[in-house]
């Protein structure tokens, strides 16, 4: 219990740091690109509550990050019936319509009449994932296929704007921070220990008595809706969104940030997007090719003696 | 039948039978367990103990004949809505969460699994903790555990969810002859004190159904061969031919 409370607190020290660093040492245009980051890592969050958390690794999560983007895009972009709408507006239809989305993919994977399991569903996130990116590839006046959508408004709270620098930083960590939190407030539920008991041991937890396919929508559905309010706000600050937003590789590159920060850690993640961003922003030319391969070769080392990525190996010591 | 009038049937196999392919690992067992009886299930490897069992809680689903549950018909349930109805499961080959904290493995048991469910305290789990001798390890990973504690967190888990039937898959397999001994007291006193109305026992080890049960059935190559006490089975001319045949 003490050594539990002791590891939140140095957490909580952690995420404080590395939320207040940026807009102490850098210019408004550097701590605007650290804003991205933090929404990158609310988007790791999302993919460590599903893969670390709950054990059912997906190569297709950026299907819930870029349609959240998408989404809100079509919705503030195109016209007719009740379109557009107003940012904010926009930006809750589309998480909702995300989270919808992810019940009926979910319910069909986990209920449906030939529930899924491992491999079957990475395969089935990663079908999902490129069939969402050809589509939005060709689906013309909808999603603007190959040039994607343009997005005007800015963002803005109670008429404020924080569409750029330190004010969306400030947007980016307070999103951050309330994600974290539900997420943490998840695991620590009764239903987060349950889910941890399905990655752990599965049917031990069905022979418990509890239902194991909602246990593992629920977790879904959780996920799916952070990432998507992170892809919302992320694709109306960058004001444009492409094929590639839904796509495979932005899937597998999430993978990398939870993988090296450490799964099940959900502070990891965080540390993880930060600093392989930031790293691989900063470098450019040759020097970033040899980091592509640095990172690749992190990996594997990681993957080999760490299984448990960075952070966790702190946290619990290497023979985990 | 008459004798169900007297004692209520918790569990009532009837002709329940398995194949796998073309192999009938049970065939056409009946038998019930009743109130306040711990029910010995003996027979040599291979017999089919095992896959009866996963019968009876839902692992493997049923080929022929039917499955109550105090009196429902659960022939087609699956497993985690048998569970719910009571029965519990103690596995050969211990199943607990290996990452997990001991007393996080005792919550999972304890928590309410359905609306309506009767949930465990937290002072129950407390005194599961102290009653399967881990007082010491609640906070310490499962998976650092011995072999032997392991079993006895499973056992605890498996309390702390209140089932009314536990079905036990040799709990004594590596187990010392102490322990063993505080498995067989640990079994008689939750009949005694009615925390469980029934329990089966799946055991290699004669002297211990003798500490726990007086009703065994026998089990050869798929069948109940004889019924009885320990002392009328071992009697029985089926049991005699059946492991006599097989050891000579
Ligand atoms: N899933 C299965 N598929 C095929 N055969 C099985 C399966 N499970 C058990 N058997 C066979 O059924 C027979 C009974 O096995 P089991 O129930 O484990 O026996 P016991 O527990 O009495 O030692 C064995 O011959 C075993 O090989
Ligand atoms: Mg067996």
């Amino acid at each position: 219990m003490a050594r539990s409370t002791r590891v939140r607190i140095a957490e909580l020290v952690l995420l404080a740091a590395l939320i207040v660093a940026p807009l102490v040492v850098h210019d408004a245009f550097t701590i605007d690109r650290f804003g991205r980051y933090l929404l990158y890592a609310v988007f790791a969050i999302s993919v460590d509550l599903i893969w670390g958390v709950g054990g059912v690794l997906t190569f297709g999560h950026a299907a819930f990050f870029g349609a959240g983007g998408y989404l809100a895009a079509i919705f503030m972009e195109r016209g007719g019936w009740f379109l557009p709408l107003p940012l904010w507006p926009a930006i809750a239809l589309a998480v909702a319509c995300v989270a919808m989305f992810a019940v009926l993919l979910s319910g069909l994977a986990f209920r449906g009449p030939f529930p899924m399991r491992g491999v079957e569903l990475a395969v089935i996130t990663l079908a999902v994932a490129y069939l969402l990116e050809q589509y939005a590839r060709a689906g013309g006046r909808l999603t603007g296929g190959q040039n994607g959508i343009l997005i005007g408004p800015r963002l803005t709270v109670f008429g404020i704007n924080v569409h750029r620098g330190r004010n969306f930083y400030l947007l980016a960590a307070a999103t951050l921070i309330v994600c974290y939190v539900v997420a943490r407030w998840f695991v620590s539920s009764r239903a987060g220990l349950v889910v941890r008991g399905i990655r752990d041991n599965e049917p031990r937890v069905d022979l418990l008595g509890y239902h194991v396919p909602n246990m593992k929508i629920a977790v879904f559905v959780l996920s799916a809706t952070l990432a998507a309010l992170a892809g919302a706000l992320f694709y109306v600050h960058e004001g444009i969104i492409t094929p590639g937003a839904v796509g495979v590789a932005a899937s597998t590159q999430v993978l990398l940030w939870v993988a090296l920060g450490g799964r099940a850690t959900l502070i990891g993640p965080i540390v993880g997007t930060i600093v392989l961003q930031h790293l691989t922003a900063t470098l450019s030319g040759r020097l970033l090719d040899t980091w592509i391969l640095v990172i690749g070769a992190l990996l594997i080392v990681v993957v080999m003696l760490f299984p448990a990525g960075v952070l966790g190996w702190l946290d619990r010591g290497p023979s985990r | 039948m008459t004798a169900t009038a007297v004692r209520t049937a918790v569990v009532e196999a009837r002709g329940l039978s398995k194949s796998f392919g073309g192999f009938r690992a049970v065939h056409d067992v009946s038998f019930e367990l009743h109130e306040h009886e711990i029910t010995g299930l003996v027979g040599s490897n291979g017999a089919g103990k095992t896959t009866l069992l996963n019968l009876i809680y839902g692992r493997n689903s049923i080929t022929d004949g039917r499955l109550l549950l105090d009196g429902t018909d659960v022939t087609r349930q699956p497993a985690f809505r048998r569970v719910r109805r009571g029965l519990g499961m103690v596995f050969q080959h211990t199943t607990i969460f290996p990452t997990m904290g001991v007393r996080e493995n005792l919550r999972l048991g304890a928590l309410r699994k359905h609306p309506g469910a009767d949930p465990s305290s937290p002072d129950e789990i407390e005194a599961m903790l102290e009653r399967v001798g881990l007082a010491e390890q609640g906070d310490v990973e499962a998976a650092t555990l011995s072999h032997g504690e392991q079993q006895w967190l499973e056992i605890g888990m498996v309390l702390l969810a209140k089932p009314t039937v536990v079905l036990l898959d040799e709990p004594t397999s590596g187990m010392t002859k102490a322990e063993a001994a505080r498995m067989a007291d640990l079994c008689r006193t939750l009949i005694e004190q009615q925390a469980v109305r029934s329990m089966m026992v799946v055991e290699h080890n004669i002297d211990f159904i003798r500490h726990i049960s007086n009703h065994v059935l026998v089990m050869h190559r798929g069948t109940i061969i004889a019924a009885g006490t320990i002392d009328e089975v071992q009697h029985d001319q089926a049991v005699r031919d059946a492991f006599l045949g097989r050891q000579a």
